[in-house]
């Protein structure tokens, strides 16, 4: 049983006690203590034909009883309302909360009473979560920042080597896969910044015109250089005209990204297909591709930084494993939502809702 | 040509100043950031390579003051954060390039050097390296009087090569000449397009012009 429904329940049986008493009493005093004295004042064959007024008392109090019990329980539900509305006000205001709004405590009352004390409570508990939060999001910050200096030097150090005519093509080799390890860990430095320093709400995103047909036409261009030598092809199915309000360059870095994954995640001789539609307030974009698809029980981790899947299919495919949180990151960004189907065997689709503004067609497209 | 270097760290400050050395260039160090203004201010540069984050006056407040002071020495931002905003901030406060860390030497080479050039020669309409043509005007490339068909992209790609035939072009400068990208995007986009323009230039001819510098990036050269 739900406190709501226990308080109800005793605040309405209490009220209906102190209904039933005072009506008990009320009883006694109108109906018990009067009829001795109506039979001595009148002639007992009246009263057969013209009731006394105690006998419509009692009718009435006795008829009252339902009405009482509906009232006492109204009164009851009202109390406990009452009584619940702050926790209510609480859970409200506790269900908004998530990463990025710790820092903002409950509303309190002011009261003084337990459940103030409560929200004072929890949102002490909430400010130093967020302070966590925030001594490990400068933690990632400093900590990639720091990385890049020896990286920077090492990697000019090993460009010194590779000029050094008297190298053996041996050590050069050597050398030249050092350089592209560096410039893997480069990359995925750059992304863990770029996810942290978004995650901090640093990275202020452009807001133009952007038309998003273009971007996706040109996007089929880098689609199609990617995919001819994957054996792949790329197709464009649709493509509705859509101007959003936007970050041009995280825009287009987002759709390469998307076109990437599906080459990459494809099969020899399958296909990738984009597609743009416009719904009202709302455009969808779908890129698909014919790869062994996802199980279901994977999906919900395919946009966690540096997962990769079937660990035996992510040794042949290069990346950092933080495209997909990256691409989340942009799509919400610019206040939209992605998600991936997938029908293992079939078609496996990235799919993004982006926000239409009414007037966006009649702004300068740029 | 004379190149101020303001780099706190030591180690990458010693590797710039050695491979600008290396070009011919005369190098000047400074660690910090009043130091590299006290030298700028005395001394006629003919480029300045800039540290965003150092100790003192930081690389962005250094450049705000030098181009109220009308002193217009052309200066290669260098950073370590690597982020758009930062890029935009650096060319709003008056920079003319901007390199994020970790680079690749020989394109910051290549971008002093261009810094030096800035506003010198004209660019030719034509382009020439051995018997490969490019005409800008025209957007035709031929080799040996063969046309070759291209497509947009791969026209930008040869031109911005050609352009700097005989330099290493590092994966980021090509990502923000040609695809007009200022950070990776992550893809291989630049390997599998500038295979593509290799086997149209070069498959049916020789001597090969186009060459990968691994771990570097890809140069257009004449045979030696």
């Amino acid at each position: 049983m739900t406190i709501r429904t226990w308080l109800t329940l005793w605040n309405a049986s209490m009220l209906l006690v102190a209904l039933l008493a005072t009506g008990a009493l009320a009883y006694y005093e109108l109906v018990i203590e009067a009829r001795p004295q109506a039979q001595g004042a009148q002639p007992a064959g009246k009263s057969a034909k013209e009731p006394a007024p105690a006998d419509i008392i009692e009718i009435a109090m006795f008829c009252s009883i339902i009405p009482a019990v509906a009232l006492a329980l109204a009164g009851g539900w009202w109390v406990m309302r009452r009584t619940l509305a702050p926790v209510t006000a609480l859970t409200q205001a506790a269900e908004q909360m998530n990463e990025h709004n710790l820092g903002t405590p409950l509303p309190r009352t002011g009261s003084g009473d337990e459940l103030d004390r409560l929200t004072e409570v929890f949102n002490a508990m909430t400010a130093r979560l967020n302070s966590a939060f925030a001594r490990l999001r400068e933690f990632t910050l400093h900590a990639s920042h720091e990385l890049k200096t020896p990286l920077t030097v090492m990697h000019a150090e090993l460009e010194n080597w590779l000029r050094d005519d008297r190298l053996a093509t041996e050590q050069r080799q050597r050398v030249e896969s050092q350089l592209d390890e560096i410039q893997r860990l480069a990359k995925i430095v750059d992304s863990l910044t770029l996810l942290t320093r978004a995650d901090a709400g640093q990275v202020v995103l452009g807001r133009e015109a952007v038309r998003l047909d273009d971007l996706l036409r040109e996007a089929l261009a880098d689609a199609e250089s990617l995919s001819q030598p994957a054996g792949v092809t790329a197709t464009l199915e649709a493509c509705d005209e859509v101007t959003i309000l936007g970050d041009r360059h995280r825009l287009r870095q987002l759709l390469l990204n998307l076109c990437d994954n599906a080459v990459k995640y494809n099969q020899p001789g399958g296909k990738v297909t984009l597609e743009l539609h416009r719904a009202d307030a709302r455009a969808e974009l779908r890129i698909s591709n014919t790869g062994r698809g996802i199980p279901p029980e994977v999906l919900p981790k395919v946009f966690d930084p540096f997962f990769r899947g079937d660990a035996s299919h992510s040794q042949a495919v290069e990346g950092c494993g933080l495209g997909l949180s990256i691409a989340r990151w942009i799509v919400t960004a610019h206040g939209g939502t992605i998600r991936i189907a997938s029908e293992p065997g079939g078609l496996t689709s990235a799919i993004v809702g982006l926000p239409v503004p009414v007037d966006a067609d009649r702004q300068k497209t740029s | 040509m004379r190149v101020l270097v303001v780099e706190d760290e030591k180690k990458t400050a010693a590797f710039v100043r050695k491979a600008l050395q290396a070009e011919g260039f005369a190098v000047d160090v400074c660690h910090n950031g009043d130091e590299a203004w006290a030298g700028a201010l005395t001394t006629p540069f003919d480029a300045i390579v800039l540290d965003i984050m150092l100790p003192g006056r930081d690389g962005l407040s250094l450049l705000r003051q030098l181009r109220q002071h009308s002193i217009a020495t052309p200066v290669l931002l260098l950073s370590a954060r690597g982020e758009v905003n930062e890029r935009v901030d650096g060319l709003n406060a008056g920079a003319d390039d901007y390199l994020p860390k970790p680079f690749v030497l020989a394109e910051l080479v290549a971008r002093v050097r261009a810094l030096g050039r800035r506003g010198g020669e004209s660019k030719p309409a034509v382009l020439q390296v051995a018997d490969l043509r490019l005409d800008t005007l025209t957007r035709r490339a031929e080799r040996r009087g063969v046309l070759i068909e291209l497509t947009a992209r791969e026209y930008r790609l040869l031109e911005f090569l050609m352009r700097s035939a005989g330099q290493i072009c590092g994966r980021m400068a090509i990502l923000e000449k040609v695809w007009d990208y200022s950070f990776d995007p992550g893809s291989n986009l630049v390997d599998v397009n500038v295979m593509r323009l290799r086997e149209k230039i070069d498959a049916d001819f020789e001597p090969k012009l186009l060459h990968t510098v691994r771990g570097l990036g890809y140069v257009i050269k004449e045979p030696s």
